[in-house]
C-alpha cells in the first residue's frame, strides 16, 4: 500500500460504492445521446471542415453476428465505455476521459494504416443528439484541443 | 437449493462471465492486457473451484484496480453487477457464520428483484415510459441500436407502445414471481430472454451472462424463505 497514494485508494473505494449500493435506474430518462466526430488537419491552426463520425454504426447487422456478439463484443463494449467518456467529460471533463477517447481514435487509424503525413494533427469533437418536440438536433458541445497525431498522445 | 450449492453455481456462472468479459480485452492495449490476462486466469480457477476464497479476494484486488485504469466501470451497469456478485462472494467465502453468508446471499438476491423492480418504478412514474415515447427515444437517436435498420422500429408506435408497458409490467411485478417455483423460474426464464434480446439489439452482451450469474442467489432465497425448491 506505500507506493498507492491515500487519495487513489479512497477515490477507487468511492467508485466502488455505487457497485455494492446500486441505484438500478436504467433508463430512467433517455438522456441526449453523444456521438464522437473526428477531424484530420493538415496544420494546428487549421480550421476543421471534415469531420467525420467515430465508428458508425452499420446499416444492418445480420442475426448469426448478433449471436457471435453474445460472446465476443469487443469493439462494441470499447465503444459504449467512450460514451461514457463522452458523457464524463461533459459532467466532469477530465484529462483521463479525453486521452482514452484520443487513444481509439488513434489506434483506429493506425489500424486502418491511414497515411496522416499530410494531415498529421487531430481533433475530435462530442455532438450531443437530442429531442426537442418532434425533431431531433445536433449540437456541438465539446471540441479537444488539437493533438499531433505523427508524434502520438498515447 | 443449499448455500453451498448456490454459491458454487455462482461461482462458477461468475467465473465464465468474467472469462468471457476479460477475453474481449485480450487484443486491447498492453495496460489493459496486464490487467484482463490475470484476471482471465483467475476466473478459469473460479470456474474450476479452486482456492475460491482467495481467487474471489485477487478478484476483488484486481477489480479495484480496473475500476482505477477506467476511471469508473468500464461497462456501466454489468461492471456494477459484475462487483457486487464478486463482493458478496468474497464475504460469504471469508466469513465462517453461516448466519451472515445468508445476510450476504440474501442481500444479493435482494438487489437482482431490485434491479427489476427499480428499473420498472423508475420507467412507470416517468409519462414518456408510460407513451412509448421514451423507447422510441431509444431507437431513433439514442447511441445503443446495433444497426441503423434497427433504428426503423422508432416508426412503429403501437409496438413501442406495447414494449413499453411489457418491460414496465414485467420488471415491476418481478418480486411477486418469488411466490412459487413455477412463477420464478417462469420470471427468470423471461428476465434471461429480455436480456437476450437487449444483447441483440442493443450489443448489451454483458448483462446477459452477470445477469445470469446472480440467479442462484434468488433460486437460493425462495428455498430459505418459503423452503420451496
Amino acid at each position: 500500500m506505500g507506493f498507492i497514494p491515500v487519495g487513489t485508494v479512497l477515490h477507487t473505494l468511492k467508485l466502488l460504492l455505487p457497485a455494492l449500493i446500486p441505484s438500478w435506474r436504467f433508463f430512467d430518462v433517455i438522456a441526449p445521446s453523444p456521438r464522437i466526430e473526428y477531424t484530420l488537419l493538415g496544420t494546428a491552426d487549421e480550421t476543421p471542415v471534415n469531420w467525420q463520425e467515430f465508428r458508425p454504426r452499420p446499416l444492418t447487422v445480420p442475426i448469426s453476428l448478433m449471436l457471435k456478439r453474445m460472446f465476443w463484443n469487443p469493439r462494441w463494449n470499447e465503444q459504449l465505455f467512450l460514451m461514457s467518456c463522452a458523457e464524463r467529460l461533459m459532467a466532469h471533463p477530465t484529462e483521463h476521459s479525453e486521452r482514452e477517447i484520443l487513444n481509439r481514435i488513434g489506434a483506429e487509424l493506425d489500424e486502418a494504416r491511414r497515411d496522416v503525413q499530410s494531415t498529421p494533427y487531430l481533433q475530435f469533437r462530442l455532438v450531443f443528439l437530442v429531442r426537442q418536440g418532434e425533431e431531433i438536433h445536433k449540437r456541438v458541445t465539446y471540441s479537444s484541443k488539437v493533438h499531433h497525431y505523427i508524434e502520438g498522445f498515447k | 437449493m443449499s448455500l453451498d450449492f448456490a454459491i458454487r453455481i455462482t461461482e462458477i456462472l461468475l467465473g465464465l462471465a468474467f472469462l468471457q468479459q476479460s477475453v474481449e480485452h485480450f487484443r486491447a492495449p498492453k495496460n489493459e492486457q496486464r490487467l484482463f490476462i490475470p484476471r482471465a486466469v483467475l476466473s478459469l480457477l473460479l470456474v474450476l473451484g479452486f482456492q475460491t476464497a482467495w481467487v474471489c479476494l485477487a478478484l476483488v484486488m484486481l477489480g479495484l484496480f480496473i475500476l482505477h485504469r477506467f476511471q469508473g466501470p468500464y461497462n456501466g451497469g454489468s461492471d456494477r453487477m459484475s462487483l457486487l456478485i464478486l463482493s458478496c462472494l468474497c464475504l460469504a467465502n471469508f466469513i465462517p457464520i453461516l448466519q451472515w453468508q445468508e445476510v450476504i446471499f440474501g442481500y444479493l438476491a435482494l438487489q437482482l428483484v431490485l434491479s427489476y423492480f427499480i428499473s420498472g418504478w423508475v420507467k412507470i412514474i416517468n409519462p414518456e415510459w408510460r407513451n412509448g415515447l421514451a423507447l422510441k427515444d431509444v431507437f431513433s437517436f439514442s447511441a445503443y441500436p446495433v444497426s441503423e435498420a434497427l433504428r426503423s422500429l422508432a416508426n412503429s408506435p403501437g409496438l413501442l407502445w406495447s414494449m413499453s408497458w411489457a418491460v414496465i409490467l414485467f420488471e415491476l411485478i418481478f418480486p411477486l414471481t418469488l411466490i412459487t417455483q413455477t412463477t420464478l423460474v417462469a420470471g427468470l426464464v423471461i428476465a434471461a430472454c429480455f436480456h437476450f434480446s437487449n444483447a441483440c439489439m442493443l450489443g448489451l452482451n454483458r448483462f446477459f451472462w452477470i445477469w445470469l450469474a446472480a440467479y442462484p442467489s434468488i433460486i437460493w432465497l425462495q428455498y430459505r424463505i418459503f423452503g420451496i425448491g
